[in-house]
């Protein structure tokens, strides 16, 4: 028990029988993407409090904030913390107890003991992004609904394979950049609006690309498991600057390094590059080309998607979220937005509640980050690609095939 | 030990390439000093010194010669013994360039714990027969602790042949082995594939329920996507019965839906 105030959400899926089953069959030809609210007792027929009892995996930096903006509503409860770090676990643990007046909230060195927990109904993911997949994709096996951080996915087949898995089990999975729709209103409502006309293409000026670290070993901290931080990637010996959390990308934190990040480039990447989707309305789509401009030595590069519009990546002369469009009044569409009230994490909560789909769904988020993915093949091979957005795979270009994905270290499999 | 063959090899692999870099306005004396700096390469060391090979893979796409004289080159270098880093280096630029030619070298990092992974990381790349076969040849030869990322390799690879070398892993005393079994056999998903998940699931352990739903759910859709629809539904109904946790249950009646509207 969670709290001896209240009783914590039962787990969703034990409320699930045969009424989820003849829904289900309402869908043969569209299936549901989310199981029915109805169904997890969320109608307010069955269910014994509209808490959601929550956990953390990751809750240092940008997990510190997070927890504290899901602690700080009171239809959420948070039961158990992960992190690589104790003296983060024990800090953040006293938090939590400090806030319920208890001292209840325990805390695991491995996220898998907080995913086999049943009395848990979502989770928040705010690990370094070569994380990401792993947490999001074990949630979901244990029917879990879950809030990533961005950017989501740290290669292209993550992508595919979080959407797939958030799909198969019917949960509800959050990327978690809120930027895309509170930083970039006005050029959204332009377009949205049809202030544009018709829009043509988008600009995003960011950067660094990711670099490789070979920063020489220092002693490893006590209290921090630097293997299991590792996780999935190269193993490399310890030093401050490859596991900083630090919001810098110029070679001090893990945001700078190939093996954690894409850099700047899915960084920042996913709030300029998903609030440009966003504004140009992309989301639903992936790019089908990128196209790699080298003049005189200044390199930038340009996805084409299907219906023709583009997003230029550090277009030379252009601004950031630049927008060219026909510039004759359009069409008016109303502008998508949040659910509940709360922000981004209230939308998330609102959705695990109502099982509606998101603002930030894992798949308007995984397209995001294919774009940044794409823009990174470009320049590392230096070269245009054609991307097949049905098979997942660059179009006759076996050397660019190579970088869908990485082998990971034992004992991580995707 | 490098044999005189095989110097000879190399010089005439250098040869071969300096010709192609002229012809792709490479700078070879940078790219030969950068394979120089290789030997001494190490933690700490400045990474920008190795970039003129970088370079010159970039600049050979569709040079298949000369990008055969690099992974030769990259490979010469691995066998003559290097830092960890350094190995580090190469395996990763192989994990681009690399081909059947380097296959032997990479094979021969696989059961050293500090090297498994990274040679792994260019070898599950290498799309190619003799690559899988190195990968399951490795694997009873390696240490459990290595076994999961082997496993996976051959899952991801979907080859049939695999089935037979990973199934009696399921049944591993480690779990982290047990479970990188069955998600492979999930990948692969083919009959024999579900035959083994379906035998294992039987008598799994609690803490292995949800490790092989997850990979029979997932070796279902693949059969589904390869036609094989009766199998795909066998393995469905087995997954949609008592002992599953709810969220699995509705998974499976989703996949037999989905198999119900496939023609």
């Amino acid at each position: 028990m969670a709290n001896p105030k209240s009783e914590p959400t039962k787990d969703p899926g034990k409320s699930l029988g045969r009424r989820t089953f003849l829904k289900a069959a309402a869908g043969v030809v569209a299936l549901p993407y989310f199981v029915p609210a109805s169904a997890l007792g969320q109608d307010g027929n069955t269910a014994p409090s509209n808490r959601i009892v929550m956990a953390g995996v990751g809750i240092g930096n940008m997990g510190n904030g997070d927890l504290g903006a899901f602690l700080g509503r009171n239809d959420v409860q948070y039961v158990a913390l992960s992190d690589v770090k104790k003296n983060v676990r024990d800090s953040q643990a006293n938090r939590v107890n400090e806030k319920y007046g208890n001292k209840d909230c325990k805390t695991y060195n491995d996220f898998r003991d907080i995913m086999v927990r049943d009395d848990i109904d979502a989770v928040h993911c705010a690990t370094p992004d070569h994380w990401h997949a792993i947490v999001v994709i074990e949630a979901c096996r244990n029917g879990k609904d879950i809030y990533c951080q961005k950017p989501e996915t740290k290669t292209l087949r993550e992508g595919k394979l979080m959407v797939e898995a958030a799909r198969r089990y019917g949960r509800v999975v959050s990327g978690g950049s809120q930027r895309v729709l509170e930083d970039y209103r006005g050029i959204v409502n332009a377009c949205w609006n049809g202030d544009k006309g018709n829009v043509k293409s988008i600009n995003v000026n960011v950067g660094p690309l990711p670099l490789e670290c070979n920063l020489k070993g220092e002693t490893i901290p006590d209290g921090f498991d630097w293997d299991r931080w590792l996780g999935p990637a190269p193993w490399a010996p310890y030093h401050p600057y490859r596991c900083s959390g630090s919001y810098n990308i110029n070679g001090t934190s893990w945001r700078s390094f190939k093996d954690y990040s894409g850099g700047g480039m899915t960084d920042w990447g996913a709030h300029h590059f998903g609030g440009a989707t966003f504004a140009i309305d992309v989301r639903e789509l992936e790019p089908e080309e990128v196209i790699f401009h080298n003049e005189n030595g200044k390199k930038y590069a340009t996805c084409r998607f299907p219906n023709g519009k583009l997003i230029h990546h550090n277009y030379p002369g252009m601004g950031n979220l630049q927008v060219v469009g026909t510039d004759e009044k359009g069409p008016s569409k109303p502008v998508p937005t949040y659910a509940g009230t709360g922000g981004i994490y209230g939308d998330f909560i609102d959705c695990v509640k109502t099982r509606k789909r998101p603002f930030r769904d894992i798949e308007f988020a995984v397209h995001t980050a294919t774009v940044c993915h794409l823009f990174l093949a470009a320049y590392e091979l230096e070269r245009s690609l054609k991307w097949d957005t049905v098979k997942q795979q660059f179009v006759d270009d076996g050397q660019a095939n190579r970088l869908l994905d990485v082998a990971r270290r034992e004992p991580w499999v995707l | 030990m490098i044999s005189n063959d095989m110097t000879k090899m190399t010089l005439a692999g250098a040869a071969t390439l300096s010709a192609t870099l002229a012809a792709v306005e490479i700078d070879s004396a940078a790219v030969d000093k950068a394979f120089v700096t290789l030997k001494t390469y190490d933690w700490g060391a400045d990474r920008n010194a190795l970039n003129p090979i970088d370079e010159a893979i970039n600049a050979s796409h569709g040079d298949t010669a000369a990008l055969r004289a690099l992974e030769k080159r990259l490979v010469d270098a691995l066998e003559s013994g290097l830092s960890r880093s350094a190995q580090d280096y190469v395996c990763r630029r192989l994990r681009v360039v690399g081909t059947v030619q380097s296959v032997s070298a990479l094979a021969a990092l696989l059961p050293n714990e500090e090297t498994s992974h990274i040679a792994r990381y260019a070898l599950e790349r290498i799309r190619n027969q003799r690559a899988t076969t190195a990968l399951r040849q490795a694997l009873p030869k390696i240490s459990n602790k290595l076994k999961p990322g082997l496993i996976g390799a051959l899952g991801v690879r979907r080859v049939k042949r695999s089935v037979n070398v990973i199934s009696p892993l399921l049944g591993d005393s480690d779990i982290n082995v047990a479970r990188a079994a069955a998600h492979a056999l999930g990948l692969i998903g083919t009959p024999a594939a579900a035959a083994a998940l379906s035998e294992y699931a039987k008598k799994a352990p609690a803490a292995m329920k949800i490790s092989v739903a997850d990979a029979s759910l997932l070796c279902a859709e693949q059969m589904l996507a390869d036609g094989e629809k009766a199998q795909a539904i066998a393995l469905y109904t087995e997954l949609k019965g008592e002992g599953q946790p709810q969220h699995v249950k509705v998974a499976a009646m989703k996949g037999m839906l989905t198999a119900a509207a496939q023609k």
